[in-house]
């Protein structure tokens, strides 16, 4: 028997349905009268860290190459017998798919029909069909996929920022994985690595918009087939909170130098995950604050310029927060971020611009709910991060700044954090 | 929804739009005024400034705290490029009133922060205060010379300096380094008296609920600006060049890039369109089926029609020595289109991305708004239900004679520096 209940959240009154299916699926469901589209996510929990695992059953660990779950993402794009893009061809569908460092989600959205497309979706990637010939033929695609994301300098930025932060996690891995490393790839390792993430039980559907809790419930009945569960096991190398190296360059052909500061953070999960996150993203708020002093003071002197940000950058086993702008002095901002967060342990956090923060953040978790594909992405992210979707906004009115200092005090150390640079070619230093 | 359009002015429309669904308010001002390479740098100086400070908040400091404490409300200039002509202006939105934790009147305060930033600008004798205006051109300067950063998008904007040169549409509608550098506080702010003056104006706000007075306010803003509007031209198709240019530039990446530019003098913009989704918009459609699928040869290869140039754009990352094989594949499908090999699965297709598309236009304030804006800019105002009967209407012979109307203009590339 499926299990059901209500989420409301006691903020703002919205709420959605939680379904516990009796094939192991998680399903969400959020209805939004008044809209016309209907965005659906069906992901699993299995992204570019998951390179070793492990069933119940299995003796050894197995280690798959670099770059596996985005291959197999794209080959679950073809059926036996056609490729699924035709099929939501048929019904208008926009289908898509992508794979991050811990999910793939498989999505389409669409404003009619949401039915066939729906069936559509839970159907193929319930049924993988790989052989060596359509892997083979997939290499140059995404050979050429690699190449232009090497060609991007806010990746380049962000991988060298990871290599030498993480010594062990697969993190610091480029999602797509290498030309070489998937070159290793068989239609045979596909296979195992589908059978052991694509478990209902490691997945989850997320469905908003035009449609109604019964309708989808009625089509999942129909068309999940159960899964034992496997007891699956992922696996991450040991990981010491220490860095590598605090510095890495890199030349290529821009026209604007671009940088991002990490704070390497100690990883935790659930809740405790998303308390932290609030902390995190509130600290780094306060200080790429455009009210602040220190933000309009390095403005003025074109130490930065408004693409200076920041942002929380974490999953399992991995916790950074982030700093960025396009800057030819990422060593003064480097600093002023450094003699910010000093100041804080001696004056605290000034408590008229925390408040001014949190309000900020609460009217951004709200615009988030005005959103089809924004509320169907919460549901997942919420579920596969092991919280609820309404947990952020509820959580952050508790938030004190005293949390924020906490954090700060504890995480935000020098001594964890990493300075990535791509300059530009031909200024080299 | 409710849409109602007046034109509280010669050359002035208020659109409101009311949808109860929403959780936010938004407003976007816009003006249109003629895109050149003289004055497009001014003019989108001119109006990022009016975002930066003004009379009310002189600092951006005492801006930005205001926006964050009315819950991160958000307040920014534009320029854009449509044709031969350049969009600037100022939108902003922000959460209904009712989210307001402490009772605050967010859309009256923003409101009349959006009318202070237009019609009270931080200016003083005939210019913008200095230290604002050099942070404002600065970001000017960084986001042009940022443009390299993205290989697609700066491979685009480099076909179209080659496809349209001579025309407007040639320039970027921020003006480039040696132009954005020139401009003074005076030229900015001239440049801002000048639109303010002669631009056509569309306003638009889209909300759950009636604002009451936001259509007055405006109206009485703008009445009291001695205005002489300038008519503007939406369409402008680019002449073909005479014999097909190629143009390249060498760089140290990974991945080259094409763009193709095919130019047509059909008025038939939706059969156009059409043409374009069969070709390159779509999973299903001939290029990604046998440029990417068929024949491995790319990540992407993709189509977009403009209809106020009459061009067609074709654009892919390659590898060097796979180029000609993909441009060869592309004039090949075009050639098949010629020739009638449309299947009516490709038409039904085209259709249903089509009418998928523009069923879900009124899911997000911002679509809401630049559809009807679109509209008129196309010559008038029509809902999605009626321009999808256009498309209904598009014939497999239609798109065929589309198809035939191509004629390639200019090719760019920018090459990797291995020996090809």
């Amino acid at each position: 028997m499926s299990e059901i209940s209500n989420i409301t959240s006691r903020q703002t009154g919205d709420s959605c349905v939680h379904v516990k299916h009796s094939s192991g699926l998680d399903i969400y469901i959020c209805e939004m009268p008044g809209f016309s589209s209907t965005v659906a996510l069906f992901g699993t929990k299995y992204g570019s860290v998951n390179t070793m695992f492990r069933q119940r059953d299995d003796e050894e660990m197995t280690v798959v190459p670099e770059g596996i779950a985005h291959f197999l993402e794209h080959k679950l794009f073809e059926n036996e017998d056609c490729k699924v893009f035709e099929l939501y061809a048929k019904t208008g569908a926009s289908g898509n798919a992508f794979t991050s460092f811990d999910k793939t989600v498989y999505l389409f959205k669409c404003s009619k029909n949401w039915q066939d497309s729906l069936r559509i979706l839970l159907d193929f990637v319930q049924k993988p069909y790989f052989t060596q010939e359509l892997v083979d033929k997939e290499l140059g695609i995404i050979g050429q996929e690699i190449r232009m994301t090497n060609d991007d300098p806010s990746w380049r930025v962000l991988f060298n920022m990871l290599s030498c932060m993480y010594r062990s996690h697969p993190v610091k891995i480029d999602i797509a994985g290498t030309e070489e490393s998937i070159s290793k790839i068989t239609a045979e390792l596909l296979y195992k690595c589908y059978d052991t993430f694509y478990n209902l039980n490691n997945m989850v559907l997320s469905v908003a918009g035009n449609i109604t809790a019964e309708q989808v419930l009625k089509i999942c009945d129909e068309l999940l087939i159960p899964c034992q569960d496997k007891g699956l096991e992922t696996v991450f190398p040991e990981e010491p909170d220490e860095i590598i190296q605090p510095e890495i360059r890199e030349a290529q052909p821009i026209g604007a130098q671009l940088f991002y500061y990490g704070f390497k953070c100690r990883d935790c999960s659930g809740e405790e995950r998303l308390r932290k996150t609030l902390a995190a993203s509130t600290a780094a708020s306060l200080i790429t604050d455009d009210a602040s002093e220190m933000y309009q003071d390095l403005l003025k002197k074109h130490i930065i310029n408004t693409t200076f940000d920041a942002e929380v950058f974490c999953g399992d086993g991995f916790f950074t927060v982030i700093f960025m702008c396009e800057s030819d002095y990422p060593e003064e901002v480097r600093s002023a971020v450094l003699a910010e967060i000093e100041r804080w342990k001696t004056e605290g956090i000034d408590e008229k611009a925390f408040q001014r923060i949190k309000k900020s953040t609460y009217g951004s978790l709200i615009r988030e709910l005005n959103n089809v594909d924004a509320v169907a992405n919460l549901m997942l992210s919420s579920h596969m991060d092991g919280v609820s979707p309404y947990d952020a906004i509820d959580m952050l009115s508790e938030l004190t700044s005293q949390d924020v200092l906490r954090f700060a005090e504890e995480e935000l150390r020098e001594d964890r954090a990493v300075l990535s640079i791509i300059e530009k070619e031909g200024e080299k230093q | 929804m409710r849409f109602q359009r007046t034109e509280i002015a010669e050359g002035i429309g208020f659109s409101s739009i009311i949808d109860e669904k929403f959780k936010t308010t938004s407003i976007a001002v816009r003006f249109i005024v003629p895109l050149s390479s003289e004055t497009s740098a001014a003019n989108a100086l001119g109006m990022a400034a009016l975002t930066t400070t003004s009379k009310a908040y002189p600092t951006p400091a005492l801006l930005n705290e205001k926006l964050s404490a009315l819950y991160g409300a958000g307040l920014t200039s534009f320029a854009r490029k449509r044709g031969d002509l350049q969009v600037l202006g100022v939108s902003a939105s922000w959460i209904c009133d009712r989210y307001a934790i402490d009772g605050e009147d967010i859309s009256g305060e923003m409101l009349s922060i959006v009318r202070g930033c237009l019609f009270e600008p931080d200016a003083e004798n005939g210019r913008f205060s200095d230290e604002p205006f050099a942070i404002t051109k600065t970001d000017l300067l960084d986001r042009i010379e940022a443009e390299l950063n993205n290989k697609r998008g700066y491979a685009l904007a480099k076909a179209a300096e080659n496809a349209f040169r001579g025309e407007p549409a040639a320039n970027s509608c921020y003006g480039n380094k040696e132009t954005a550098s020139a401009v003074t506080p005076e030229i900015a702010f001239s440049a801002y008296e000048n639109i303010l003056r002669t631009a056509q104006v569309e306003i638009t706000i889209v909300s759950p609920e009636e604002i009451p007075g936001a259509e007055a306010d405006f109206r009485r803003e703008l009445s009291a600006i001695d205005r002489s509007p300038v008519p503007v031209v939406f369409r402008s198709k680019s002449p073909v060049k005479a014999e097909p240019e190629t143009l390249s530039q060498e760089m140290d990446v990974n991945q080259c890039k094409m763009v193709m530019t095919m130019k047509s003098d059909s008025d038939d913009i939706y059969a156009m369109r059409m043409l374009s989704v069969i070709l390159g918009e779509l999973p299903v459609s001939k290029l990604f089926l046998n440029v990417r699928e068929k024949l491995s040869l790319c990540y992407y290869c993709a189509s977009g029609y403009s209809a106020t140039k009459g061009a067609l754009i074709i654009d892919s990352g390659v590898q060097r020595s796979n180029i000609d094989k993909v441009r060869e594949e592309i004039l090949r499908q075009i050639q098949l289109v010629c020739d009638g090999e449309i299947t009516d699965q490709e038409l039904e297709s085209a259709l249903l991305s089509r009418e998928d598309i523009l069923a879900s236009v009124g899911d997000t304030p911002a679509s809401w708004s630049s559809w009807y804006f679109e509209r008129l800019c196309e010559g008038g105002i029509s809902a999605p239900e009626d321009v999808l009967l256009d498309y209904k209407a598009v014939t497999k012979a239609r798109i065929v004679e589309a198809a035939r109307s191509l004629k390639l203009d200019s090719v760019w590339l920018m090459l990797d520096k291995e020996v090809g």
